[in-house]
């Protein structure tokens, strides 16, 4: 079932389970992602696909199986070992709000990966944020509205941008875009793609509309009832 | 064995967590009246010695051997025994004071007192009906905001104006004793207005979204009688509120300890009270006992007549009220209701609450006494300035203790949501009753006792709001940036939750203070000659005929008060639906959990077990 690729897979997760109480979600997955690569799940809703991102960002502990990433084990690691490694592998969520604070400015919601890491600096740090809301197409000025003052899509970039201040290798994207006005979606998508062509970055991208999937993916893996069908 | 199994299996679920700490908070208060004469920690041999023979010496030997009498000597956990298997036996011990069995005083104390709160119960059905039948006939609006504040007074406060208006000034009814049935009128009156203006406000307040569901358009179209319409409405309104008719009857214990003592009623409060100021610790025992029960049974019987009600519905825990909407006092009102209080309290700063003058005793009010004096001719105005301070500033104090501890245990969503149905399930005055039968009477135990029961609501509230940012995707967004569980409470859990408890904890303080000023007019709490509100009405009963305004004064900035504490309530409970529109926390159910802080706004005694209980649940995620 699992996809043969390159050599050195960004991400390669293995016979991923994940169980809720007797219920299996996530059974027996899995499949590879190369850096600069992007790989589609598709599949109906409730089919385990936020399960498996979940899982895969160790956010939700997975009941067996094994997550490479970049060349580490991520199962076996306690939480204290896991957490520098956290930042290298994104989540960007369906729910353009759910990401961010509601108390928090948009300009220390893209920051606080920094203050986390430790690597915020007074000089630079303020430049470096204007960077990356110029970088997602966000006007300097939104820095200083919360979440709820920004619609949608600006939400959806400052979450990107949020993620990008993390500096990771792989975005796991959860329908990004499903949440957004059409109108919206190519802004976002187009955004993604010069993103990866620029930085190399590995995608999960998670989503439920097939024609979506095709255009916009290298690879496409479909799901159905916690099972990989193709891939 | 069988039983022990199926708790440790029932404790896997948080709802029966919380079931268990309902239990043990239960155990608690039970073992707390089992140990009071150990926690007392007073030596009561001295007490009994004087009560008991006045005459002989207080030698070594005679204290020695009361001590033994009472079973003293033995530690806590064989007290706790004794007196547990002598309950059992139907034993409620002796009495300290007048050396009698316990049980004939408490069994006469509860019969005077269950007539009287069944009097009580019918003038509350009343008011309750005369709130309601408005709302019905017009189909929409609610019970005025102004009967919301009349019904917000308290019990002891209603009892002493009743007993000024109809018992002196009109003379119409008798003010002392139980003779007669018209001994009833008045203390009905004043324990049964509150309990039914409660009742009929939260039916009123209910009813007109329930009127404005589909149903109603409906069977109107189809032809159906007004009064039919009417009578389905109020058995949608009445299940879900059943648990706080609950509350209200475990009020009415409370409520009569004072009304009782206002009117010389031999009811089981006035016994309680009695009991406690003379140290006579098994008669406090059985009537707080007594107490006790009767609120547990009260709150059976709304259980199970919520049963019937709902039948399967409950469940499926499907019947859920749209939200009431209750009536907003114009901002102007809470706004004046301050001013006033903050310009009497002041004014009455500036002058000496102290200073006594024999000369200008019971003065009526005039330029130098703007409030008149009191019977030791101290200022009135001046005493209530000074009072408030102390009032307010202990309440204050409360507050502050309630929001730390609500805080701190809001991470604990079980502990808080049992140990907040017990506390509603125990009246401030009972409980003050028993601190001050431990520690004595004094600001300390009123304050204690006070606290007690105010810090689970805010905690019932800091957990539902703990669990809706738990349950929130924005925290897995924070641990997916490697923020350790530190920066993730500090940063984002701790601040969301603060402010609005914060804001809640602020809004009680007026009821905590009337709560604080009900112990101390009981002679629980503050001790003369300090100008404590409660006190200040207590002490100016004695001359009320000759000098009205010295009683009147306290109970009008009472009042006031009250007014405050009600309109604010209302103010709180657009603050958290406002809350609830605006801050996105991503969670599906969050506009549910919000109700949960809505139910916990409500005043003590009106809090909701049910709604508190049932949106402490597990989120569905």
């Amino acid at each position: 079932m699992s996809h043969v690729s390159d050599v050195n897979p960004l991400l390669d997760v293995r016979d991923l389970v994940v169980r809720h109480g007797t219920r299996t979600v996530v059974d027996h997955v899995s499949f590879d992602i190369s850096p600069g690569e992007t790989l589609g799940l598709i599949g109906p809703s409730g089919c385990g696909k936020s399960s498996t991102a979940m899982a895969v960002l160790q956010l939700r502990r997975p009941d067996s199986g094994e997550v490479w990433f970049d060349g580490q084990e991520l199962t076996a690691m306690d939480e204290r070992r896991l957490r520098p490694l956290r930042q290298t592998m994104q989540p960007v969520f369906q729910d353009p709000y759910g990401s961010l604070s509601p108390r928090h400015r948009i300009r220390d919601a893209i920051a606080e990966p920094l203050h986390v890491q430790g690597s915020w600096d007074r000089t630079t740090g303020p430049a470096r944020v204007a960077e990356l809301l110029e970088r997602v197409g966000l006007d300097p000025t939104h820095g200083d509205r919360r979440p709820h003052e920004l619609s949608g899509g600006q939400c959806q970039r400052a979450g990107i941008a949020r993620a990008l201040a993390c500096e990771p290798k792989l975005l796991i994207l959860d329908e990004p875009v499903s949440a957004l006005d059409p109108s919206l979606r190519a802004g976002i998508l187009n955004l993604l793609a010069e993103l990866q062509e620029r930085l190399g970055l590995g995608y999960l991208f998670i989503c439920h509309d097939r024609a979506l999937v095709r255009h916009f993916c290298d690879r496409v893996a479909e799901m159905r009832d916690g099972r990989l069908s193709s891939s | 064995m069988t039983l022990v199994a199926r708790l440790l299996k029932a404790a896997r679920t948080p709802g029966s967590r919380a079931g268990l700490t309902r239990l043990g908070c239960l155990a608690a208060v039970l073992a707390t009246v089992g140990l009071l004469p150990w926690l007392s920690g007073r030596d009561p041999a001295l007490t009994v010695l004087r009560a008991r023979s006045a005459e002989q010496e207080a030698t070594e030997e005679a204290l020695d051997a009361i001590r033994e009498d009472l079973g003293l000597g033995a530690g806590p956990l064989s007290l706790l025994g004794n007196w547990a298997s002598g309950l059992l036996r139907g034993d409620f011990g002796t009495s300290w004071v007048s050396g009698t069995d316990v049980l004939p005083s408490v069994v006469a104390g509860l019969q005077v007192s269950l007539s009287l709160m069944g009097a009580a119960l019918g003038v509350a059905l009343l008011v309750a009906c005369a709130l309601v039948a408005p709302v019905l006939v017009r189909a929409r609006g609610s019970a005025g905001s102004l009967a919301a504040m009349l019904v917000a007074l308290p019990e002891f406060l209603l009892a002493t104006l009743a007993l000024l208006v109809g018992g002196v000034w009109l003379g119409w009814l008798p003010t002392s004793g139980w003779v007669g049935p018209q001994y009833m009128v008045l203390p009905a009156l004043a324990l049964g207005i509150p309990a039914g203006g409660l009742l009929g406000r939260l039916v009123a307040d209910a009813l007109p979204a329930v009127l404005e569901e589909r149903w109603v358009e409906l069977w109107r179209g189809a032809g159906v009688s007004q009064a039919r319409i009417s009578a389905a409405a109020l058995r949608r309104v009445l299940p879900p509120l059943v648990p706080q008719f609950g509350m209200v009857a475990v009020g009415l214990t409370g409520g009569a300890v004072a009304v009782e003592v206002v009117f010389a009623v031999p009811g089981i409060g006035r016994t309680a009270l009695g009991a406690a100021k003379s140290q006579d610790l098994p008669l406090l025992q059985g009537s707080v006992l007594a107490l006790l029960t009767l609120g547990l049974v009260a709150g059976a019987l709304a259980a199970l007549v919520r049963r019937r009600l709902l039948g399967p519905a409950l469940r499926d825990a499907g019947l859920t009220l749209p939200a009431a909407r209750p009536v907003r006092a114009h901002p102007a009102v809470p706004v004046a209701l301050g001013a006033v209080l903050l310009t009497c309290i002041g004014w009455g700063l500036l002058r000496d609450p102290y200073a006594v003058d024999t000369t200008a005793r019971l003065q009526a009010p005039s330029w130098a006494y703007p409030l008149g004096t009191d019977g030791l001719g101290r200022d009135v105005l001046a005493r209530l300035g000074h009072g408030a301070a102390s009032t307010v500033g202990t309440a204050a104090a409360v507050c502050l203790v309630s929001l730390l501890l609500a805080l701190a245990l809001g991470f604990l969503p079980s502990v808080a949501a049992g140990s907040s149905d017990i506390a509603n399930a125990l009246p401030p005055v009972i409980v003050g009753i028993l601190v001050a039968a431990a520690a004595g009477p004094g600001t300390g135990g009123a304050a204690l006792a006070v606290a007690l029961i105010s810090w689970p609501p805010l905690a019932a509230h800091a957990a539902a709001l703990v669990q809706e940012v738990r349950a929130s995707t924005f925290l897995h967004a924070q641990r997916a940036i490697g923020a350790t569980p530190f920066w993730i409470l500090t940063r984002h859990v701790l601040p969301s939750v603060t402010a609005p408890v914060a804001r809640h904890a602020i809004l009680r303080l007026p009821g905590i203070a009337l709560a604080l000023a009900s112990l101390g007019f009981l002679g629980l709490g503050a001790q003369p000659p300090a100008p404590e509100w409660g006190l200040l009405l207590d002490e100016s009963r004695a001359y009320v005929e000759r000098a009205p305004w010295a009683a009147l004064a306290p109970a009008v900035a009472l009042a006031v008060m009250a007014g405050l504490a009600v309109s604010l309530a209302a103010y709180a409970e657009r603050d958290a639906g406002g809350a609830g529109g605006t801050a996105r926390t991503g969670s599906a159910s969050g506009r549910g959990r919000f109700a949960v802080a809505f139910a916990s706004f409500r005043s003590p005694k009106e809090s909701a077990q049910g709604s508190v209980k049932e949106s402490l649940k597990e989120p569905v995620r």
